[in-house]
């Protein structure tokens, strides 16, 4: 099988991925025992006739495959539906929009230090193994990444907010005054051209946006920094005593030559999933990252939305992460097909 | 090892017959061992019978547990807190009903290391059984298993991980021997019991409900209202770890946490370690159809955000009769398994595809072996060491993710403790002097995570040398990174 034909079945594999991990959704919200009505109305009032007008009015009345390919349809045609109780008659896309960038702005924050400090410490630790220096990066890797993502942001939000009384230094006026928790301001986002045209009031902006998200960040990015570092040491340690670079270091190939064109390039094969793997790590942990330092983003917005009961905004939110990681897996796939000639080649 | 191979070979029981010296030292050493815990052995299979019987509808035998369970406790145990206790009292010149008349911090601290000693005890009784078994009844000289061993011998790291999570399984198991206090008079009924304390103002030995210490007794951060890791409070109770925002006795609350994750995580494993492996069994015999349904279905469940998945099925499910067993245990490892099992059956799919194309498969195939016997013969031995390296990675994932979801206040019911409750009740006071409520905890499960993690290297590394290259590693790596909780 070639490597595009390979690529192109894993494309096509993903479109049932995606309509049965909705239908899952489905089964879990409409199927399971939570009764929206009640949520809506408040408890104890789950029978009774304004219940049940609400049930006919929200089409739960209706036979249940109906009800599943209403839901389907309007999922595939991005149709989100509106909330029910979180943000009553608000439309799901409406919601997302306002929660999401604060998301994005988490999100992109800690892949970056993930990737900017975990990669570097790996590669380095692997160019010099079995050295102090190798034995602590791995080490606090390692329990870097065992640290539980929400404890380790408790830790950081107690300490920065007494950062005066507790180290003598004090995060909150460094730099830029800015609170510990509650979300950035991300204003800047709307006019990035204000960036330029009006850089005295937009840079400190951006910069206390970036300040703010930084502590967050950092414990969401911990596990995949922890992951990279690990996997990034054992590549270049494998690449380092493989043939081919002994055979360039013996016809002469300078030092420089060869560990930037011999050994980073094959090293970052096997750091493909890692990378593309933070999207898992990323949405799932921001839910409670988001609860500790108080950001209304995303994660916030879904949990707050399961456990008020309300249905379709969490439909919704589900299956929009359901894109994502389905389209993050396409990415990873895709680069595999690009980076890594031996792809397809393998059946497993 | 199956001895059916050679025509001359005789029976291990015979073999056992013929030199039965070994056996009988070894047995002889566990018989002590056992005997000086036959109280909690017995009490043990009370309570398990007790367990059956009352899922038997009708109640049968009413009376029958009771005094079962009674017998058990009146059996003197070694480790007991009755054999060594630690609640005694100040009555103004020494100390009252503990060990030898210590201060109650030391009678603690003697039956802690008396656990541990016995625990460790018990392990060597364990491998010296091996080790006879491989000197005086094996046949082989050498096996390849041999080599697993030896190699995790010289394996430090993965020793040390081993050892962590050795020390924490006992903490779970000895749970109720090992805290200062018992979580019924500590923790659920704290107003039934009560405990004695020397009064330093009155000059006298005084009475007071267990409740009543607690209240006064928590940590709460400011001034007096603090007890801190390794002190007495007012009421001559020691803490090893502090107390409680409501006075609770943390190493109490913290052993029964330990008790219900671990057995949360190891059950979850276990069960989907099953449906992984008997699934990877047949996709791999069969390929094709069942191949490919099982593979969209597993993308699909990896496909949603396994922390949210948790989330959602967690709410829904929390006020149906499934969240009654065992304070919620059995409903979230249900959720656990259904989240789960995808990650390790894809772990496994690439070694048991391997296995079913090598020669023997074809071979067991042509003299018309039933397709059960090859899956559970020839092809499952080889797929399971890679199952155990996977699972050892998974645990310390769980136990963040069941601790991250009852942070969230999800999960297991209160009042049974739970380690990510004990998180989110200290965190107001991590930057005070009560810094120990989440702290501890938060340690403790980097700890054993660690050491799940350190133990899955050296399982990896024993099992397959080879195997700790790129792309496989990879996959344990994203494993072992948990939920993102």
């Amino acid at each position: 099988m070639s490597r595009w034909q390979y690529f192109l079945r894993r494309l096509l594999l993903s479109i049932p991925v995606v309509i049965f991990g909705t239908t899952i959704t489905f089964m879990i919200i409409r199927l399971g025992p939570l009764d929206p009505a009640a949520a809506i109305l408040g408890p104890g009032q789950a029978s009774g006739p304004r219940a049940e007008e609400l049930r006919r009015q929200l089409g739960l009345t209706q036979p249940l495959w109906e009800q599943y390919f209403d839901f389907m349809l309007d999922m595939v045609t991005f149709n989100l539906g509106n909330s029910w109780v979180i943000s009553s008659g608000t439309p799901a896309y409406e919601l997302i929009l306002i929660y999401a960038p604060r998301t994005i702005w988490l999100g992109f924050w800690s892949v970056l230090i993930a990737l900017f400090v975990g990669i570097p410490l790996g590669f380095y630790a692997g160019l010099n193994p079995n050295t102090f220096s190798d034995y602590t990066a791995s080490f606090g890797g390692i329990v870097w990444r065992a640290m539980p993502n929400f404890w380790l942001a408790i830790i950081l939000v107690s300490v920065l907010s007494q950062s005066e009384q507790l180290i003598g230094w004090d995060w909150k006026t460094w730099l830029i005054t800015t609170p510990v928790v509650t979300p950035p301001r991300l204003g800047f986002m709307t006019e990035p051209l204000a960036l330029i045209t009006n850089p005295s009031e937009s840079w400190p902006q951006l910069l206390g946006a970036i300040k703010q998200i930084a502590p967050a960040a950092i414990v969401l990015g911990s596990s995949s920094m922890g992951n990279e570092m690990r996997i990034g040491r054992t590549a270049v340690l494998e690449t380092i005593n493989s043939n081919y670079v002994e055979t360039a270091k013996a016809k002469g190939v300078s030092n420089r030559t060869l560990v930037w064109k011999h050994v980073f390039r094959n090293a970052l094969i096997p750091l493909v999933p890692i990378i593309t793997g933070e999207a898992f790590l990323l949405i799932g942990g921001s839910v409670l990252v988001e609860t500790v330092f108080a950001i209304n983003g995303i994660g916030y917005l879904f949990f707050q939305a399961a456990i008020q009961g309300d249905l379709p905004l969490v439909g919704s939110l589900m299956f929009i992460f359901i894109l994502i990681l389905v389209g993050t897996n396409i990415l990873q796939d895709f680069l595999y097909t690009v980076i890594d000639p031996r792809v397809g080649y393998d059946e497993s | 090892m199956s001895n059916t191979q050679q025509v001359d070979e005789v029976p291990l029981t015979q073999r056992i017959r013929e030199n039965p010296r070994p056996l009988a030292v070894w047995l002889a050493m566990g018989a002590v061992l056992i005997a000086l815990e036959f109280g909690a052995v017995f009490g043990f299979a009370a309570d398990l019978l007790s367990v059956v019987i009352s899922l038997i509808p009708g109640n049968p035998l009413p009376g029958v547990v009771s005094f079962l369970e009674s017998l058990g406790s009146s059996i003197p145990t070694l480790l007991s807190r009755e054999t060594i206790p630690n609640q005694g009292y100040f009555n103004g010149s020494g100390y009252e009903n503990t060990f030898l008349g210590l201060e109650p911090m030391l009678a603690w601290l003697v039956r802690v290391v008396l656990v541990y000693l016995y625990a460790f005890l018990f392990l060597g009784w364990v491998w010296n059984g091996y080790v006879r078994f491989r000197r005086h009844y094996r046949y082989a000289d050498w096996t390849p298993r041999d080599d697993v061993v030896d190699r995790l011998r010289s394996h430090q790291w993965g020793q040390f991980g081993l050892i962590v999570v050795f020390l924490f399984v006992i903490l779970a198991v000895f749970a109720p021997a090992l805290g200062p206090t018992t979580v019924e008079a500590n923790i659920l009924n704290p107003y039934s019991h009560t405990v004695q304390f020397w009064n330093a103002d009155a000059g006298a030995v005084q009475e007071v409900t267990v409740g009543q210490a607690n209240l006064q007794s928590g940590s709460q951060g400011s001034g007096t209202q603090n007890v801190g890791p390794w002190t007495y409070d007012d009421f001559g109770r020691f803490h090893p770890f502090g107390t409680t925002t409501n006075g609770k006795d943390m190493f109490t609350f913290l052993a029964t946490g330990a008790r219900i994750s671990l057995s949360i995580a190891i059950s979850t494993m276990v069960i989907s370690g099953f449906i992984a492996l008997a699934l990877a069994m047949v996709t791999a015999y069969y390929k094709g159809l069942a191949d490919l349904l099982v593979v969209v279905s597993s993308d699909s469940i990896q496909a949603l955000p396994q922390l949210m998945l948790l989330i959602l099925l967690m709410v829904v499910f929390n006020q149906t009769w499934l969240s009654e067993f065992y304070d919620g245990a059995l409903l979230m490892v249900m959720i656990f398994v259904f989240g789960y099992w995808p990650f390790l059956w894809r772990a496994i799919r690439g070694p048991a595809l391997q296995i079913a194309e090598e020669e023997w498969i074809d071979a067991a195939k042509s003299f018309g072996q039933r397709p059960w016997v090859i899956m559970k013969k020839h092809m499952a031995p080889y797929v399971l060491g890679y199952l155990l390296i996977y699972t050892s990675m998974s645990l310390g994932g769980i136990i963040i993710a069941v601790a991250g979801l009852s942070y969230l206040g999800l999960g297991i019911n209160p009042p049974t403790p739970e380690w990510g409750r004990i998180i989110s009740d200290g965190q107001p006071y991590v930057a005070t002097q009560s810094w120990h409520i989440s702290l501890i905890p938060g340690i403790l499960i980097t700890l054993i995570v660690t050491g799940f993690n350190a133990m899955g290297d050296g399982i990896r590394d024993a099992i397959d040398p080879k195997s700790a290259k790129g792309e496989g590693d990879g996959n344990t790596e994203a494993v072992a990174g948990g939920s993102g909780a």
